[in-house]
């Protein structure tokens, strides 16, 4: 359990469980973020990101035994809750030969949550981007009948704990080519609904996917799962837990 | 004393077999009827219109209304010993009359019933008609007329015939849109050069434009005063105030924060000494 004295002489504040107390700052790359104790049953919340944007709140708390958590929360929120699809554009294109597999590690973006903390109740609070201008939009498909997705451009990582700090989490990929012939991945659009995260400091795990190229019918298409990731990192609170389970992605190959 | 009252009330014979009594009977059953339809439709928008589409939920809540409505009804002519066979041979003659009478009344209840199966357009969905010159927000798709809210907030009714016969332009059945704009560059200035700092600003300061397709640019003309770039960009389709309205404002602020000028209209005048 951290804090504020505790996190004081850190450059900027790891995702976990935090006592509010009377007084608690927490600070990212661009933002700022401060609970303060107004009276005995509240505080006040202010935070100030990295669009120079201001939020300030006032939180009416039941009791004294109140903690937040910060934790990445999936990528869908900034700059307004659209869709719950993502879209990664490699930077570097996989070839695969027929018959073949590839295991590969990407970063994934990722986005902050705030939680309040009611015994074991997580209240989403608040949540922010460190990477704004990385938060776009794109369309997979035709204009009438496409797939809104969060975009993207991602590289590939080395393992785990290779992920940027607050901006994005590894992700382990699995892709398996059952068809006759060679393909070259250059994108994956996915629903992220099903992927949760995990958290360790400042890094942070997407669960994986698996795509299987294979033949169905006469038409070749991409079957993606979601993957669980066996980790003993700490798992992250959903930040929408009414999202509904999205149907798994299929992409036509190209 | 009760008893004799209604006693003294199924004596009194008004029309035929027809008694005070049996008419007030029959009043209860449709006022009954009429606010267990009312109570009905209240618990449904209530408890579970908010978790149903809009459109879904107010057909829903019609349904139960108006089946309410015409049990109580078949409630109340039971309970006056109509016999309703003598009015479906009559009402077969009568429809034919009323049907030349009321046509448009009728035409309109038909092109309702078919816009709700037909659905080009749901409750909420933005739209225009470009026939009636009407843009808005459709709010509801009722019996005899349909409701559209202008972005001026005033609501226009239109009967359900000239709705369903006129063209529908819907503006969010598409996953997204495209907003586009058209700007005017000197001729000194390097083309490649502007369209990369307006691409540079519209994918910075523009979070809702889309990455894929990206931002279009196309030589429109090669106008009297300036070369003319028309921009296209594509966004989620609800969110047209954060593209189209401020698409020019980003195009023209690229365009001073790199120096690049955008001309006057203007003329050169040669005399004829000159």
């Amino acid at each position: 359990m951290k804090t504020m004295s505790d996190t004081s002489e850190i450059i900027f504040s790891n995702y976990g469980i935090y006592d509010l107390g009377d007084n608690l700052e927490l600070s990212l790359p661009n933002t700022l973020i401060k609970f303060q104790r107004i009276s005995d049953n509240a505080f006040s919340y202010f935070r100030e990101n990295s669009e120079g944007q201001i939020i300030e709140k006032i939180i009416p708390v039941k009791s004294n035994d109140v903690k937040i958590e910060l934790a990445p929360i999936r990528p869908l929120n900034h700059p307004a809750k659209r869709t719950n699809y993502v879209f990664l554009k490699l930077d570097k294109e996989i070839h695969l030969g027929e018959n073949s597999a590839a295991s590969i590690f990407v970063h994934c973006p990722i986005e902050i949550g705030i939680f309040l903390i009611y015994g074991d109740n997580h209240e989403p609070l608040d949540w922010i981007t460190c990477s704004p201008f990385n938060s776009r939009f794109s369309l997979y498909g035709s204009p009438d009948t496409g797939t809104l997705c969060k975009y993207a451009e991602v590289s590939l990582a080395t393992d785990y704990n290779d992920s940027v700090s607050y901006v994005n989490g590894v992700m382990h990929i699995v892709i398996e080519n059952t068809l006759s012939f060679a393909q070259t991945i250059s994108k994956v659009i996915f629903p992220i609904t099903d992927n949760n995260l995990y958290y360790k400091d400042s890094k942070s795990i997407v669960d994986g996917i698996k795509i299987i190229m294979k033949k169905r019918a006469a038409v070749n298409i991409a079957e993606i799962k979601p993957t669980l990731v066996d980790t003993e990192w700490t798992p992250a609170p959903a930040w929408d837990n009414s999202i509904t389970s999205v149907h798994h992605m299929e992409m036509t190959l190209e | 004393m009760v008893l004799e009252l209604l006693q003294s009330l199924s004596e009194m014979q008004l029309v035929g077999e027809l008694t005070v009594l049996s008419l007030l009977i029959g009043g209860i059953i449709m006022a009954g009827g009429i606010i267990i339809a009312k109570i009905a439709k209240l618990l449904f928008h209530k408890y579970y219109a908010p978790s149903l589409p809009k459109d879904t939920a107010q057909n829903i809540s019609k349904l139960i209304y108006f089946g309410i409505l015409i049990i109580s009804f078949l409630g109340f002519t039971s309970s006056q010993g109509i016999d309703l066979s003598g009015i479906m041979v009559a009402g077969g003659i009568f429809a034919v009359v009323i049907g030349f009478a009321t046509q448009s009344v009728v035409s309109n209840l038909i092109s309702g019933l078919f816009l709700i199966v037909e659905k080009p357009a749901k409750h909420g969905d933005t739209i225009d008609l470009p026939d009636m010159g009407i843009s808005g927000t459709l709010l509801d798709i009722g019996t005899f007329s349909s409701k559209v809210r202008r972005f001026d907030g005033t609501v226009t009714r239109i009967p359900n015939d000239k709705f369903f016969t006129s063209n529908i332009r819907s503006l969010t059945l598409s996953t997204v849109r495209r907003a586009d704009a058209v700007v005017g560059i000197s001729y000194n200035s390097d083309i490649e050069n502007a369209i990369l700092v307006m691409k540079n600003e519209i994918l910075q300061t523009m979070p809702f434009v889309l990455q894929i397709p990206e931002p279009e640019f196309r030589i429109e003309a090669l106008g009297d005063s300036s070369v003319n770039i028309h921009v296209f960009v594509w966004y989620p389709k609800d969110d047209w105030s954060q593209a189209q309205p401020i698409l020019l404002g980003t195009l023209k602020r690229a365009l001073d924060n790199a120096a690049i000028e955008i001309p006057f209209p203007q003329r050169v005048i040669w005399s004829g000494k000159d």
